[in-house]
């Protein structure tokens, strides 16, 4: 690889950011003992792997190499991927582990997505690796939605690979909860904005949505990640994040343009999903002032300037603008230029930073309990009387089960093939007509556990023998795949926020605390919470 | 194929000139589109077809036109369709979390 930009070019790099790596370098002083590594560089305080990297690292005389190990930590990171990015000697690496994808039960229940088995095997395999190489790990949106008890809960397997492995680290922690009077005081102040132009399903939420939530979390930004990055660190281990964040701070710290350092960081932050074909394994891409070079970790797998940026489309309303809490990144001058069959070199983004941040709102609450019967009909006519049907049966059983004050129920069909999926289109799929047989889903969120699995068995019931007109098959409508038919499915959640938060300074929102694994403690700088 | 002969072709299903038909949530109140063609004939007759515009779409997915944004990619042959979800991701009654099989509509439509 030939390096394309000369050590001169660092010139360009803003005194000011150079500044900002310096000045968090400064936090750690007259604590006691450093963690043994590189601490002879004439600071003093402990030196953990971030204060190894910011006081190494020259931009321009080298790129940094920055390893994305997994875009959902908890998964299965590809062992033998991941070995070969660390052979590399990457400078850091990052590591995304939440998403709002999956839906709002996680955020709203405090429970995590992955298998905690599956957890702690990668995170055994980063810890592992990020120790053994002494460079900083950066872990964003701990425990799929970053609330508080995925943060701990993820925080508790860290302290188990660590025991298990022997390993030392000192942690930064990012809270990423949000205080509920917060946000309503940002509501009666109209800070608060839908982020769809107020077009969308989601309404905008009054007060007591907001108190309703059973987590409020707020997405912290490259700047979060900059005021937890103190030299003593070895692992940051954020609650909700921005996935950019986590892989954009280090750079922008040492001084990398933060343009392109939020679109190293936009693409890496999946992996491989930006290569031909797509995949889920490690990426390295490696920064250099003026472009980065992204490369996958799997040798079957080619990132073309096509794969890359057809990738700005992913998961993205906007294919050219891309709202962080500090400012926008452009992606309109972005260019992507082959270098070698499975190398693509990027340059060309550009950051405009907001006067004032703003922050993206997630919270979730709780909708009822689910139950779920499920039901296929093979009978053309039965077919298409349903809709009707439905209707008349859910009368009859709202006039039978009797309610409670408080109680409430509502019944969601997903009847596939008349339109579940997708809106059923004018004569039928393909213009072929009715499908031939369908599957009915019958979808009860009740107030409680109870009633939703007597409406769900009451109906059953009425559903099986219900007359309609044109009915030949007398002796039942519905055909079950299991005993019991109506299966409990857990409580539900729905989300109340999705908003963008304007007027809250990141400081005030986002609480940073350290906790040592196998280290002694240092004294607290002045811009984090003790750990009781 | 100009662009003009792009448009006088008969038509054909959109399956048939594209490459990737893809939707996905963009957060959990909007669906994205986005529609990888094989080469620049299939592209600039998608380009030019009416049932790939905003109110077009919008009609099959039971939406204002105004509430489509449609952006067009020649570097990469695409066209990207954005639009609000119905319900909410994951919400009661939703009949697709990841919003992943919302590229079906548009399968049907002829270029």
């Amino acid at each position: 690889m030939t390096p394309r930009q000369t050590p001169a070019s660092a010139g360009l790099l803003s005194a000011e950011r150079r500044g900002r790596a310096a000045a968090n370098e400064g936090q750690g002083v007259g604590a006691i003992g450093a963690n043994g590594v590189n601490g002879a560089n004439g600071a003093s305080g402990p030196v953990g792997a971030v204060g190894r990297l910011l006081r190494s690292h020259r931009p321009g005389e080298e790129p940094l190499r920055v390893l994305s190990a997994s875009g959902q930590l908890g998964y299965g990171i590809v062992g033998a991927s991941l070995e070969r990015g660390l052979a590399r000697q990457p400078h850091f690496i990052g590591c995304d582990m939440g998403s709002i994808d999956p839906g709002p039960y996680y955020l709203g229940s405090g429970e995590m997505a992955p298998p905690e088995d599956m957890v702690r095997r990668d995170l055994a395999l980063v810890l592992g690796a990020a120790r053994r190489l002494n460079i900083p790990l950066l872990i964003g949106s701990a425990g799929t939605a970053g609330a508080r008890p995925h943060l701990e809960a993820t925080l508790e397997l860290v302290r188990e690979v660590a025991q298990a492995q022997g390993l030392r680290m000192r942690l930064a922690l990012i809270e990423s909860d949000v205080d509920p009077g917060i946000l309503t005081r940002a509501l009666a102040e109209g800070r608060l904005h839908p982020l769809d132009d107020g077009d969308g399903p989601l309404p905008f939420p009054s007060a007591a949505d907001i108190e309703a939530c059973t987590h409020r979390v707020a997405q912290c930004g490259t700047e979060t990640f900059i005021r937890a990055l103190t030299p003593e660190v070895d692992v940051v281990l954020a609650g909700r994040a921005c996935d950019t964040a986590i892989f954009a701070a280090l750079p922008e710290m040492l001084g990398y343009d933060p343009g392109l350092a939020l679109h190293m960081a936009k693409i890496v932050e999946c992996t491989s999903l930006c290569c031909d074909p797509g995949g889920r394994d490690a990426i390295l891409a490696e920064l250099w002032p003026d472009h980065f070079v992204l490369e996958s970790m799997n040798p079957a797998l080619r990132a073309t300037p096509a794969s890359v940026a057809a990738h700005a489309l992913y998961e993205q309303a906007d294919p050219w603008f891309v709202e962080e809490p500090g400012g926008t990144l452009d992606l309109r001058s972005a260019r992507y230029e082959a270098e070698g069959e499975r190398r693509t070199r990027v340059a060309g983004a550009r950051f405009t930073p907001r006067p004032q941040p703003t922050l993206k709102i997630e919270g979730a609450c709780h909708v009822g309990a689910r139950a779920v019967l499920l039901a296929g009909i093979a009978d053309p006519v039965m077919q298409q009387e349903l809709p009707r049907a439905l209707e008349q049966v859910e009368a009859k059983v709202r006039s039978l089960v009797a309610l409670a004050p408080g109680q409430r129920w509502a019944l969601h069909p997903h009847a596939y093939g008349q339109g579940a999926i997708t809106p059923r289109p004018p004569g039928g799929a393909g213009g072929t007509g009715a499908p031939c047989e369908l599957g009915l889903v019958l979808e009860f969120i009740a107030s409680d556990m109870a009633l939703a699995r007597t409406v769900a068995a009451v109906l059953k019931q009425n559903r099986r023998q219900h007359g309609y007109p044109g009915r030949l098959s007398t002796a039942g409508n519905l055909a079950f795949p299991f005993t019991p038919s109506e299966l409990v499915a857990g409580e539900a959640y729905g989300f109340c926020l999705y908003h963008r938060l304007d007027g809250e300074d990141p400081a005030h929102i986002f609480r940073l605390r350290i906790e040592n694994i196998g280290l002694a403690p240092v004294p607290v700088p002045a811009n984090r919470e003790a750990r009781p | 194929m100009s662009k003009q002969d792009a448009v006088t072709s008969l038509p054909v299903p959109l399956a048939r000139l594209a490459k990737v038909v893809r939707s996905k949530n963009a957060g959990p109140t909007q669906l994205t589109v986005d529609i990888f063609f094989h080469d620049a004939d299939g592209y600039a007759r998608a380009v030019a077809c009416a049932g790939l515009q905003a109110p077009a779409v919008a009609a099959r997915y039971g939406l204002r036109p105004q509430q489509v944004r449609r952006f067009e990619l020649p570097g990469i042959l695409a066209i990207k369709l954005s639009m609000p979800r119905r319900r909410c991701a994951g919400d009661p009654g939703d009949g697709d979390l990841y919003g992943a099989q919302q590229h079906v509509p548009l399968l049907e439509v002829r270029l």
